[in-house]
């Protein structure tokens, strides 16, 4: 009303007419409204849309759609993060260090942990200054008001927990990623100039390792997060939201190929790599069939996994039964399912097992 | 390689919507920060931000863009209003445009303090009553305050009534201390 003409229309308008006190009223609020109007009346904005938005897109932030900004990596959330970042680094972990065949189709059906170090994980990420990483399929990470819009989104089903504890809270916030695709080519003269920089000697490139692409499929995947997330407030930094009780997520297995030389020659290489600790070496040699078996890196201080059975596969429970943090991970059917919280590993495997 | 081309156009489309988004809704951000800041300077800096903040965490295709966008600009813009620092960056700000106004000096300065204590004003209202004022000032509809701000339609004049009765106190307060 006042100043909605939309507001004060036919019956309104026609009661305006007749009646004093009403009148009276509304010339009130119209004046406090004319006077406001007045007070906040400005110059209006020159407004340049082009030179704008030349503007944004040369503002390095804008282009970056950060994964790490979820608010389930939140450093604080530690058992969370553990759970979640154990499915991303495996991700990684396993393209590089995996799969034994030439151009193999590496599909993981099961998982098991790998006890890792600092100085393995540091190792491992030098692993870009021997090569060139390019996103075919940028991971587009994107909060979902609803499961179908997220369903929508991720073009998978939510999944749904169909005995949620009482203590934990039914407001859920969804988030969808779509399938990213990246490709990582080996270039022998940047692992030269690296190894340089360094000084450190550069472990022997095996032949054909020069160019030789791997490229790493993840996802599409929908996460859910249980509890009394606060809504971003607009404008505010979404890491500010408090944590979560339960986080579940479900995404497509990852998978690998590579091409000009076999995915064991690039885990022999990556293994001689300097920083990379015997433990770590002897972890990934004993794994049985490393082309189907997911692996999730866990720091060694925290390496309190278990193996469990979920849904009638091998899964692993991760934290323990105090409530502070507890998670499970599984793969079925080409899937990866992870359930996690604040919650004790038994609620954590039950929630699991009833997993719709 | 057809992947590869396929997801390439892809992620074009998504940087089209992006800057449909961006230019459709531009005007009307920089507009909701320039109400609540009196500076379209610092108001375009504002809508950078919030533009930014869009684009890394949502999809521009998604419904509720433009409302998250709105209440994005009325809440960022009412943060600065608040802080320190542009107080600061104000003051710099306006000592350089001295030599551009046309105005005769004494009575922009007068034009400017009015500004500034309604501002203030403005800035002690609660967060909700302020933005609401905000968006409203600058030209959205009783609807597009309701969605912004998460209320239902019917409540947005009631809404409004109360915040322009308070920022009225507030000026006439601020004025008579």
């Amino acid at each position: 009303m006042v100043d909605d003409p939309d507001a004060r229309a036919g019956d309104d308008a026609a009661h305006l007419e007749g009646c004093t006190e009403c009148r009276g009223r509304f010339e009130g609020i119209s004046d406090d409204a004319h006077s406001v109007a007045s007070l906040l009346a400005v110059p209006e904005a020159p407004v340049e849309v082009a030179r704008a938005f030349d503007r944004l897109r040369s503002t390095p932030a804008s282009r970056q759609r950060s994964v790490l900004r979820l608010p389930l990596m939140r450093p604080s959330s530690r058992p969370v993060v553990l759970a979640f970042a154990a499915v991303i680094a495996g991700v990684a972990l396993v393209a590089g260090v995996v799969a034994r065949d030439y151009s193999l189709n590496y599909t993981p059906n099961t998982v098991t942990t790998v006890p890792v170090t600092v100085a393995d994980m540091q190792a491992l990420s030098q692993l870009s200054n021997y090569g060139d990483v390019t996103w075919t399929r940028q991971p587009q990470l994107q909060a979902a008001t609803s499961a179908s819009d997220a369903e929508a989104l991720a073009g998978m089903t939510a999944p749904t927990v169909s005995n949620l504890p009482s203590t934990i809270s039914t407001n859920i916030t969804y988030g969808a990623m779509t399938q990213a695709e990246a490709v990582f080519t080996f270039s022998a003269a940047k692992a030269q100039a690296a190894a340089a920089a360094q000084g450190k000697a550069l472990p022997a490139l095996p032949a054909g390792m020069d160019g030789a692409t791997l490229t790493i499929k993840v996802g599409p995947a929908i996460g859910e997060i249980y509890g009394d997330l606060q809504k971003p407030a607009a404008g505010s930094d979404i890491s500010q939201m408090t944590l979560p009780q339960l986080v579940v997520v479900k995404s497509s297995a990852p998978s690998a190929t590579s091409t000009q030389v076999t995915v064991k020659q690039i885990e022999d290489y990556v293994l001689a790599q300097p920083g990379i600790t015997p433990e770590l070496k002897a972890a990934l040699n004993a794994i049985g069939d490393p082309s189907t078996t997911l692996l999730i890196p866990i720091p060694v201080q925290y390496a309190t996994s278990k193996d469990v059975t979920v849904q009638g596969v091998k899964g692993v429970a991760l934290g323990d039964n105090t409530g502070v943090g507890a998670g499970v991970i599984w793969v079925k059917n080409g899937v990866v399912y992870a359930v996690a919280g604040s919650i004790k590993q038994d609620d954590a495997i039950t929630i699991a097992n009833n997993l719709k | 390689m057809n992947l590869g081309a396929r997801s390439m156009s892809t992620v074009r489309s998504d940087d089209e919507a992006f800057e449909d988004l961006f230019t459709a809704e531009y005007a009307r951000v920089v507009g909701i920060a320039n109400r609540v800041l009196a500076d379209s300077h610092e108001a375009e800096d504002v809508a950078q931000e919030v533009f930014i903040d869009f684009h890394r965490l949502h999809s521009a295709t998604a419904q509720y863009a433009p409302a998250w966008l709105h209440r994005a600009a009325a809440h960022a813009s009412l943060n600065r209003l608040r802080g320190a620092r542009r107080r600061q960056k104000r003051e710099v700000a306006q000592a350089l445009e001295e030599g551009e106004r046309t105005l005769d000096p004494q009575k922009q300065l007068e034009v400017d303090e009015d500004r500034r204590h309604v501002r203030a004003a403005l800035g002690r209202l609660a967060p909700k009553p302020a933005a609401a004022l905000a968006m409203r000032a600058s030209g959205l509809s009783y609807a597009e305050v309701a969605q912004a701000l998460g209320v239902g339609i019917g409540q947005v004049g009631t809404l409004l009534r109360r915040a322009e009765a308070a920022l009225r106190k507030e000026v006439t307060r601020g004025t008579s201390n």
